[in-house]
């Protein structure tokens, strides 16, 4: 059974994550669907990652090595090297439920024109323990736009893509002599929505998402705020490489796209008990546009009175809050 | 003789226009049948009684026209219908359709009163059948192609490309704005980028292009081989595509040829001299500086390989004869 060439794939880009792939790879061999192969990418580690994988020793279990290309350049390993119809990611601290991988095959062959499923994801911290939030998006009737301003496919362990909608959008920078990119390597923190945007914008491939939580997507416990500058900054950068490609469609959007993206910096900045900075970026979000107000006022103005509590009363009353954000979704 | 009635909405100068007068004027398209060009109303064409064996459409789908269409079906029970899709591929609806369940319904259903769909490039075919628009066994490939004899005429570029040409109209389509970036970030000072064409982008592509003295406007040109004539390369850049004529007449005239590779362009980026994957100003700009340090001669066609007027017309011919179930005259004119 296993010579015959998988339907599915599942790509596990690792970098020095011999401490959760463990779990990762037992929750991807548990899926309940039967052809499938899993790649892992082994981005030059220099942990354990390969041991751990190779510990396995299962003949569903690829090994890809290379040297250190980053998250974009391990995915794009992963495809070359996958056989399958359909391709899924997980990334190696992630975990999937048992029927994932099987609901997003049914998805896929019911419908010809989607060209990637998602599903949403249940929020896990270091331990593995649920933090209590969830990602639960939009599933259907998903635009371009829908998925510049909010991202439904949430996280890079959440979709599986046809192969011929990855084909469609492959490409090849000229100093590239090995295999085609389909995520962008150039770019770091924006590659997923890179790709996801550029397939709405260069292609009729439908994306839409299937019920249920299928995802456990895990959190650091702490973000780096000195990261959320450089991630405005790669934001910025893909946004530029994109315009292009349909220069109305981001004349009419961007503002808007602009403000959810300060919105989301300044909940990370709350997160990591940035007052000002929090305090700094809603009031830049606002500045790009009001929309975030208007089409989801309750996130927009938790996120703002968060900031300002943080600023005026400190990380205690934060803690407090949290409590209460904890019962809303979050989306990003 | 068998007759062709060839029903268009569209008149005006361009690709379809310019395959049309092929289909009607080229010898080896008249030794097997009789081609006759009608012009009707998108909205009713079948509002005259129409005499013909086949009858052929090359309109544009819309919902406006479906019931026009089902008229066409209705008034000619009896004879083929074939359907040419000139408009639409994948690339036309991510850049135009916001509702693309409904526009694939329309597609289905207009595809559905036609006997064969033709589609103008394998891409394109791919696009209608993945999609489930139209059954496999339904949909055929026929390139259109138009008289290549003036642009082989033309002496073939050999060397590196000093002169860029951007040809057709101005239009988000063209996608001629990502060259005028990309060519802005070459720094040779003997480097030209001519671009021929007129249409609603005419301001925006000129404020792209900004003061670069090194970048020309030039009027409208009836006769592309004048154009192709005054350039090394010929880029198409475009974001959506069925078929893509300039690139044909670009290789027929040995021209350094650069395509996105999208749509009915993937059809040509094996044979052109610089496929462009990707459709960002920088994946252009690697492509330009490419081009010009380019220094073998373009290949043209080799001398077996059968034309592409040639494929055209017995593409035609096999379409027509799986039609009637006839075996249709073959004459020399065939094989020019």
């Amino acid at each position: 059974m296993t010579l015959l060439t998988p339907r599915a794939s599942i790509v596990v880009p690792a970098y020095n994550v011999a401490a959760t792939l463990g779990d990762t790879l037992r929750s991807l061999l548990a899926q309940t669907y039967a052809a499938f192969e899993i790649v892992v990418v082994d981005d030059g580690s220099c942990d354990g990652t390969v041991a751990m994988a190779r510990s396995f020793d299962d003949a569903r279990i690829r090994i890809v090595q290379q040297a250190n290309r980053g998250l974009a350049g391990a995915r794009n390993s992963g495809i070359a090297a996958a056989r399958g119809r359909f391709i899924g990611f997980c990334d190696a601290d992630d975990l999937w439920r048992p029927g994932k991988l099987a609901a997003h095959i049914a998805h896929l062959e019911d419908n010809p024109q989607v060209g990637i499923s998602f599903s949403g994801a249940i929020l896990i911290d270091d331990a593995g323990q649920p933090t209590g939030l969830s990602q639960r998006p939009r599933l259907r009737g998903i635009t371009a736009a829908h998925m510049f301003k909010r991202n439904p496919i949430g996280n890079g362990s959440s979709p599986v893509i046809r192969r011929t909608a990855l084909e469609d959008i492959a490409f090849r920078p000229r100093h590239e002599e090995l295999r085609d990119w389909y995520f962008d390597e150039r770019l770091r923190q924006s590659e997923d929505i890179e790709l996801w945007l550029r397939l709405m914008l260069s292609t009729d491939w439908t994306v839409e998402g299937i019920p249920g939580l299928l995802t456990q997507y895990r959190v650091a416990a702490q973000g780096l705020s000195a990261g959320i500058t450089a991630q405005y900054g790669n934001w910025n950068r893909m946004v530029g490489k994109l315009v292009p490609l349909n220069p109305g469609f981001f004349a009419a959007t961007l503002p808007a796209a602009r403000a959810y993206q300060l919105r989301y910096l300044a909940r990370r900045a709350v997160t990591s008990g940035q007052g000002d900075q929090a305090l700094a970026l809603m009031r830049q979000s606002f500045a790009a546009s009001r929309l975030p107000l208007w089409e989801e006022p309750a996130k927009t103005l938790t996120t703002l009175t968060a900031a300002l509590v943080l600023r005026l009363a400190g990380p205690k009353a934060i803690d407090l809050m949290r409590r209460q954000l904890r019962r809303r979704t979050a989306n990003s | 003789m068998l007759r062709i009635a060839h029903l268009v909405d569209d008149t005006g100068p361009g690709g379809v226009t310019r395959y049309l007068d092929f289909l009607a004027r080229d010898p080896g398209m008249q030794a097997f049948a009789q081609h006759e060009v009608i012009a009707v109303p998108r909205a009713n064409p079948a509002i005259r009684p129409i005499e013909a064996d086949i009858i052929v459409s090359h309109l544009a789908i819309t919902w406006r026209g479906l019931a026009g269409l089902m008229l066409l079906r209705a008034r000619n029970a009896g004879t083929p219908l074939v359907h040419v899709e000139h408009s639409y591929s994948a690339g036309f609806v991510a850049a135009r359709v916001t509702a693309r369940a409904r526009f694939q319904t329309l597609l289905r259903c207009a595809y559905a009163l036609f006997d064969r769909v033709v589609a103008v490039s394998e891409g394109q075919r791919l696009w209608l059948v993945s999609r489930g628009l139209a059954p496999a066994e339904k949909v055929e490939v026929i390139h259109p192609c138009v008289d290549l004899s003036a642009f082989r005429a033309l002496p073939a570029v050999a060397g590196p490309a000093r002169t860029f040409g951007l040809i057709g109209r101005f239009d988000a389509q063209k996608g001629f704005d990502i060259a005028i970036l990309a060519f802005r970030a070459l720094s040779g000072p003997d480097l030209r980028l001519n671009i021929y064409g007129s249409g609603a982008e005419e301001q925006s592509l000129r404020a792209a292009a900004g003061t670069d003295p090194r970048i020309r406007f030039h009027a409208f040109v009836a006769d592309p081989v004048a154009a192709m004539a005054q350039c090394d390369a010929i880029l198409m850049p475009s974001r959506w595509e069925p078929y893509g004529i300039v690139a044909l007449e670009a290789r027929a005239a040995g021209r350094l040829l650069a395509v996105s590779c999208i749509d009915g362009l993937r059809d040509h980026a094996e044979e052109a001299s610089h496929p462009c994957r990707g459709l960002s100003v920088t994946d252009w700009t690697d492509s330009l500086s490419e081009m010009t340090a380019h220094v073998v001669t373009v290949p043209r066609r080799r001398a077996s390989a059968p034309s592409p007027e040639r494929k055209t017309r017995e593409g035609w011919l096999g379409l027509f004869e799986s039609l009637t179930g006839e075996v249709l005259r073959r004459s020399p004119h065939l094989v020019a």
